[in-house]
C-alpha cells in the first residue's frame, strides 16, 4: 500500500511540497486542501496586478490541470475544521475525512485588522490573497484620496499601488520613519522621497485612532491620535499577520508565535510537518528559533519538508532569505534578519545608495541595501559561513566590498 | 542553478507591455546567479552569458519590467 500525504494550504510552501513529494514518492497518494478558490498563484506579483501593471494570466502558476497531470488531488474551497493527530486524520467543513500517513501544515497567516473603530468599513483593505488584489485594484481605481497604515515591507506596497493608480495618499506612520526597526532616518529618507515623488506623503508620529464612515458605511476619513483628520475613500492597512494556528490549538503541537518545527520542518508530533509563514523553525544559521515570511524561504521549506516526510533527516533547512522592493527607480533589498542584533554599521555609498548591516556577536545576521545591491551575495555568504567580522566592519561599507577583502577568520 | 552551455548570450530590454502568455517572474524568485545577471544588465545594453533558468521571452520584474532576449 502506498503512503498517503495530506497538505493543508496551496501557497508556495504547500505547492512546492506537493511537487517534491510527487518526485520523491511517485506512487504516493497526495491530497492538497485549500480554503482558497483558486490554485497556486504568484503571491509576489499580485501587487503588480493591483498597480495595474500586469494582467491576471501570468500570475497563475499552477493551472488545475497541473494537479491532474501530477496525480495530486486538489480540493479548492475546502476548510479544514479539525485535526486529529491520534487518528492521523483531518476533517473538513463539509464533514469529509482525510486520513494520512504524514501531514503538512502550510496554512500561513491572515492580515491583522487595526483594533480601532470602523476598521472593517467598506474601502478599507488588507492585502494577502489574489482576491484581495482584485478588490484593491477595483477600489483604488475609483478612489481620489488614500490613507495607508503600516510602516513596513507590506505597507509600502499600498503606497506603490496608490502612486501607480494616481491616488493622492497619506502614509500614516507611528514613528519618525518608515521601517524604523531596520532603517535609520538617513536610509528611510530615500524611501520617503520616492514615495513623495509618487504622490504619497509620509506622515510621522501619527497612526490611526479611528476611521470615519459615510451613511453607506464607506470609509471617508482616518483620524490619527493627534486629532488630525485625513480624508480618504481608500485605505490600506498592513500591520502584520495573525498566524493561522487556531486549527491546531487543541492538538499536542507546540506553538510559539507559529508552529514550532525542527530544522527538518517536523513538529513535535512525528508524522506532522509544517512549512512557510506559519513555522517557528530551528534556524541553523542564527542558532536560535527564527521566523521568515519570504517567498523563497517558504518555497524551500516546502521542499525540505517534503523530503523529510519521505525520509526524516534527509535534508535540513538552512537558508538566508531576502526580500526586495522594486517599485521605485532604485532597488531595495533586505536580507537575513535586519531588525535584530547587538550592533550595526551603516553608510551612504552614493546618490540614493545606502546600506546597513546588522551584527550579532560579531557576525552578520542581516541588513538592508538601497540602490546598490551588488554586495548582497557577499553578505549572504558571510551569514552562511558564520564569519566573525569583528574589527573589520568598516570594510562592509566599502562600495566594492568582497568577502576576499576580509582578513582570514575562523569560520564557525 | 547550473550554467547552461548553449553559447547563447542574454540581454535585457525594458518593456512597457507584458503579454498575457509571458512567463513573468519577480527578482525575488530568481536564484543568486540569475539575480546577479539581471542587476548587471538592467538598463544596460551589454550582454552576459546565459545563466540559470532565464530564457528567451521571459519577463523579469526588477525596478522596471525587462524582457529577456537570448541569442
Amino acid at each position: 500500500m502506498s503512503d498517503s500525504y495530506v497538505i493543508i494550504g496551496d501557497g508556495i510552501a504547500g505547492a512546492s511540497a506537493a511537487e517534491t513529494l510527487r518526485e520523491e514518492a511517485p506512487d504516493a497518494e497526495i491530497t492538497v486542501l485549500t480554503d482558497e478558490g483558486e490554485s497556486l498563484y504568484n503571491r509576489i506579483l499580485i501587487k503588480e496586478y493591483a498597480k495595474g501593471k500586469l494582467p491576471e494570466a501570468p500570475i497563475s502558476i499552477h493551472q488545475e490541470d497541473w494537479y491532474d497531470d501530477h496525480d495530486v488531488d486538489l480540493r479548492l474551497n475546502t476548510v479544514v475544521v479539525d485535526i486529529d493527530v491520534d487518528a492521523d486524520a483531518v476533517r473538513t467543513h463539509e464533514g469529509e475525512t482525510f486520513e494520512y500517513d504524514s501531514l503538512l501544515l502550510a496554512v500561513g497567516g491572515t492580515p491583522q485588522q487595526l483594533p480601532v473603530e470602523n476598521a472593517d468599513a467598506d474601502g478599507i483593505h488588507h492585502f494577502w490573497t489574489f482576491q484581495d488584489a482584485r478588490n484593491i485594484k477595483e477600489s483604488v481605481e475609483g478612489a481620489e484620496n488614500g490613507v495607508i497604515v503600516g510602516a513596513g515591507l507590506l505597507g509600502i506596497d499600498f503606497a506603490a499601488i496608490c502612486g501607480a493608480q494616481d491616488v493622492e495618499a497619506k502614509y500614516l506612520m507611528r514613528g519618525d520613519n518608515w521601517w524604523r526597526y531596520a532603517l535609520s532616518e538617513e536610509g528611510a529618507e530615500i524611501m520617503h522621497e520616492a514615495m513623495r515623488e509618487r504622490g504619497v506623503e509620509p506622515v510621522f508620529d501619527s497612526g490611526v485612532d479611528h476611521f470615519e464612515v459615510d451613511d453607506d458605511g464607506h470609509v471617508e476619513a482616518a483620524v490619527d491620535p493627534n486629532g488630525e483628520r485625513y480624508e480618504c475613500d481608500f485605505a490600506g492597512v498592513a500591520i502584520g499577520l495573525n498566524f493561522n494556528t487556531e486549527l491546531v490549538e487543541d492538538t499536542p503541537l507546540e506553538l510559539d508565535d507559529g508552529i514550532v518545527v525542527d530544522e527538518f520542518m517536523r513538529t513535535n508530533v512525528d508524522n506532522v510537518y509544517a512549512a512557510g509563514d506559519i513555522t517557528t523553525f530551528n534556524d541553523l544559521i542564527l542558532g536560535e528559533r527564527g521566523k521568515n515570511g519570504s517567498w523563497g524561504s517558504a518555497k524551500e521549506q516546502g521542499t525540505i519538508a517534503a523530503r523529510n516526510m519521505v525520509e526524516y533527516g534527509s535534508e535540513a533547512f538552512e537558508w538566508v532569505s531576502s526580500y526586495s522592493i522594486t517599485h521605485f527607480d532604485f532597488p531595495f533589498l533586505s536580507f537575513g534578519h535586519p531588525t535584530i542584533g547587538d550592533d550595526s554599521v551603516e553608510a551612504t555609498t552614493g546618490e540614493n545608495e545606502w546600506r546597513r548591516v546588522a551584527l550579532k556577536d560579531g557576525k552578520v545576521v542581516g541588513g538592508v541595501l538601497i540602490g546598490d545591491l551588488s554586495p548582497q551575495s557577499a553578505f549572504k555568504q558571510l551569514m552562511r559561513e558564520g564569519r566573525d567580522v569583528s574589527g573589520q566592519t568598516d570594510l562592509l561599507m566599502e562600495p566594492d566590498f568582497s568577502v576576499d577583502d576580509l582578513a582570514a577568520t575562523t569560520e564557525q | 542553478m547550473p550554467l547552461r552551455d548553449t553559447g547563447r548570450r542574454l540581454r535585457l530590454r525594458r518593456t512597457g507591455r507584458v503579454p498575457a502568455d509571458a512567463r513573468v517572474r519577480h527578482y525575488d524568485e530568481l536564484d543568486d546567479d540569475e539575480q546577479d545577471v539581471v542587476r548587471e544588465l538592467a538598463g544596460d545594453p551589454r550582454t552576459a552569458p546565459e545563466t540559470g533558468d532565464l530564457d528567451d521571452g521571459d519577463v523579469v520584474k526588477f525596478t522596471d519590467y525587462y524582457r529577456i532576449r537570448a541569442r
